[in-house]
């Protein structure tokens, strides 16, 4: 507790790294837990779309419903339903909590 | 399991479910289609029919700060047409109800 030297000693034992975060899961598993949530999904050319995420595949090709498209933070475009073919995704962020 | 209202389990569904109706297609260089969808393949090679295509030109103006410009837009209109799938972005079908 009260050892002076800046660099704590590193423990002998072999002790299994500890788990990164408290929420454990795979990017498989979130992707899994945001089906049928509102998400936002970000594409490599700065466009943000905003709906409801009904399905994705291995490509990542989205199905969104309710969607909004934002450009600059205004509001571009409405669609019902969207398919975003995977290759233009750079993310897919849960808009509402899991 | 896929208790979805919507009846779709993967994205291509939406695109089936398109076919022989007036989609709206997103393109890489701000182009946009809306044509008659008659056939899609796994890469979303797309062949439309009764097409419009709508092309979005910005010309930035010489010394704005900004990046925003004129923009012109030109249409043209084609009978049938083959997409190449790697340029599409966003497909999307009449609103379902």
């Amino acid at each position: 507790m009260d050892e002076d030297s800046p660099p704590p000693p590193p423990p002998n034992e072999a002790s299994p790294p500890p788990p990164p975060v408290a929420v454990s899961g795979s990017p498989t598993d979130f992707l899994k837990g945001v089906v049928g949530k509102r998400v936002i999904v970000r594409l490599t050319s700065g466009v943000d779309y905003r709906g409801i995420l009904s399905c994705l595949d291995g490509y990542m090709n989205i199905a969104l419903e309710q969607t909004e498209e934002h450009v600059n933070g205004s509001v571009t475009n409405r669609y019902g339903d969207a398919f975003i073919r995977g290759n233009n995704v750079l993310y897919i962020s849960a808009a509402e909590p899991l | 399991m896929d208790s979805n209202a919507s009846g779709i389990q993967e994205p291509f569904d939406l695109i089936r479910l398109s076919l022989s109706e007036r989609v709206f297609v997103k393109l890489r260089g701000d182009r946009e289609v809306v044509g008659i969808l008659h056939a899609y393949d796994g890469h979303m090679n797309l062949i439309l029919s009764d097409v419009e295509e709508t092309i979005m030109i910005v010309d930035p103006i010489e010394g704005s700060p900004n990046s925003e410009g004129t923009v012109k837009v030109a249409k043209r209109k084609m009978n049938m047409l083959f997409v190449r799938g790697d340029g599409v972005i966003l497909v999307s079908p009449p609103s379902r109800t």
